[in-house]
């Protein structure tokens, strides 16, 4: 493959400008769009199944800016293979304490505690650089500041018109993975329905913020009733007196936008009144669950731009990386089979709904309950989740017990769960 | 559609934009305005009020 300095407008060497002439077209086996853990770990995977590899991201450091509350689970990073570096995590939990609108609590053991945001909190500036730089490791190339601005078929392979600096050029790849975040219009440019309806899309802010004095430091909170309209807000720790404070919310739901919610959010909570901000993130979390069409021919879709967040939570590092991971092998493979149509990738559809899609419909119908309570039926959900001893707690286990206090919850959900 | 010098360049706009008519640049967004059907709700998804008609 052709490498980056190949393209380089800067460069002065005559030869190497007459080369660059040559390459105005790339040739890879497998492109990747976006180096979010998502397109790393499907680039990683790809490569280390024996496929040549290329990952574009537009932005020039990859990682940043941050749209992501930073939580991981020890399980979901276990489940990967990944070794907790240091260098990435500032923050290791004990637990999690959840707060209803009139300020009641219930904290769960970091033993008990399985969800999807607990264990960790990253910083993602290093960690989704880290991704990369083990998806490089693998053997694929890596090229940041490159923009995909369209793509088209020609044959059997596909051609992805590209931007690095003021330079265009074309990529051709026979096999495409879309992991190119919320904003997902690589699928689409495919013929895939990657676009997210308004009411899927969580609308999110948030401050990373310093003199934050949190009831438990060790913990991440969660606040949930008409404070989010549509999802929650949230304080994660990240060491000493420093925490991502945000939330996210549908604007289906609220007139507000998400940033006039956290400026509210943080003028009343307790923890954030000497809190400064030294960081504004904002983005869009796609929760409607995964898209039901992740390939066609040539192309697979990943991460955000499929839809692998958590309904329930918003979270999706590392249900992206899974999906990642299938869709590397499953890519490295058809090219080792030198067929790359729809049905040729098919099973990472089965695999993705198998190991990332079904538990996502049940949270889904739990979310879409949740939506429909009242801050007093949160305030006395809490109350009774107060009396009730949690043994071992994952989401659907919460959801469990949720059924147990509430008969309004027994009505909705307890034929799911 | 304007874009307020306060956009972050998230992408939640093109990510609902019904006709993925939005490209998200590290520094700017784009328009494909001839296709817009005028639906505004790439505005009303904004987290920080940055688009106007």
């Amino acid at each position: 493959m052709q490498r980056l300095s190949d393209l380089h407008p800067d460069m002065s060497c005559e030869r190497l400008k007459k080369i660059r002439e040559c390459f105005l077209m790339l040739v890879v086996d497998i492109l990747v769009i976006g180096a979010g853990p998502a397109g790393s770990s499907a680039a990683k995977h790809a490569a280390l199944n024996g496929a040549e590899v290329l990952i574009i991201d537009k932005k020039s450091e990859i990682g940043a800016p941050k749209r992501c509350a930073e939580g991981v689970s020890k399980e979901g990073l276990s489940e990967l293979g990944i070794e907790p570096n240091p260098r990435w995590i500032t923050k290791e939990l004990s637990g999690v304490r959840m707060v209803s609108p009139n300020g009641t609590d219930v904290i769960l053991d970091e033993d008990k505690v399985k969800l999807p945001e607990a264990g960790y909190i990253l910083e993602r500036k290093v960690f989704d650089k880290f991704m990369a730089m083990d998806a490089a490791r693998a053997g694929a190339q890596i090229m940041v500041k490159t923009l995909a601005t369209g793509l088209e078929r020609d044959g059997d392979r596909v051609i992805v018109s590209a931007e690095h600096m003021d330079h265009d050029f074309e990529i051709q790849a026979k096999i495409i993975i879309a992991a190119d975040g919320p904003e997902s219009r690589v699928g689409r440019w495919a013929g895939l329905k990657t676009g997210t309806k308004p009411k899927n899309m969580e609308s999110c802010a948030q401050f990373e913020m310093v003199n934050v004095e949190m009831a438990e430091p060790d913990c991440i909170e969660f606040y949930f009733g008409s404070v989010a309209p549509g999802g929650y807000a949230w304080i994660f720790p990240k060491g000493d007196d420093i925490a991502n404070v945000g939330l996210g919310i549908l604007n289906t739901l609220t007139e507000k936008t998400a940033y006039q919610h956290l400026l509210e959010f943080v003028d009343k909570n307790p923890a954030t009144q000497n809190a400064q901000p030294v960081e504004l993130n904002i983005g869009g979390d796609p929760v409607g669950g995964v898209i039901k069409d992740l390939v066609t021919d040539n192309v697979l879709v990943v991460g955000d731009a499929a839809g692998m967040v958590n309904p329930l939570t918003g979270g999706g590092i590392t249900s992206g990386m899974i999906g990642g991971r299938i869709a590397g092998e499953i890519a490295a493979r058809a090219i080792k089979n030198e067929s790359w149509s729809a049905k040729d990738l098919k099973d990472y559809k089965k695999r993705c709904q198998d190991d990332v899609g079904q538990s996502f419909k049940k949270y889904l119908k739990a979310k879409e309950y949740l939506l429909n309570l009242s801050d007093e039926e949160l305030d006395s959900i809490a109350e009774a989740f107060q009396k009730t001893d949690f043994d071992v707690i994952n989401t659907s286990e919460l959801i469990k017990k949720l059924i147990k206090v509430s008969p309004k919850a027994l009505l909705k959900l307890g034929k799911i769960f | 559609m304007i874009v307020k010098e306060w956009c972050m360049y998230c992408g939640e706009c093109a990510g609902v934009c019904p006709r993925n008519l939005i490209e998200v640049r590290e520094l700017s967004l784009r328009f494909k305005e001839e296709g817009c059907k005028d639906c505004q709700i790439c505005i009303q998804i904004c987290p920080v009020n940055a688009l106007k008609k």
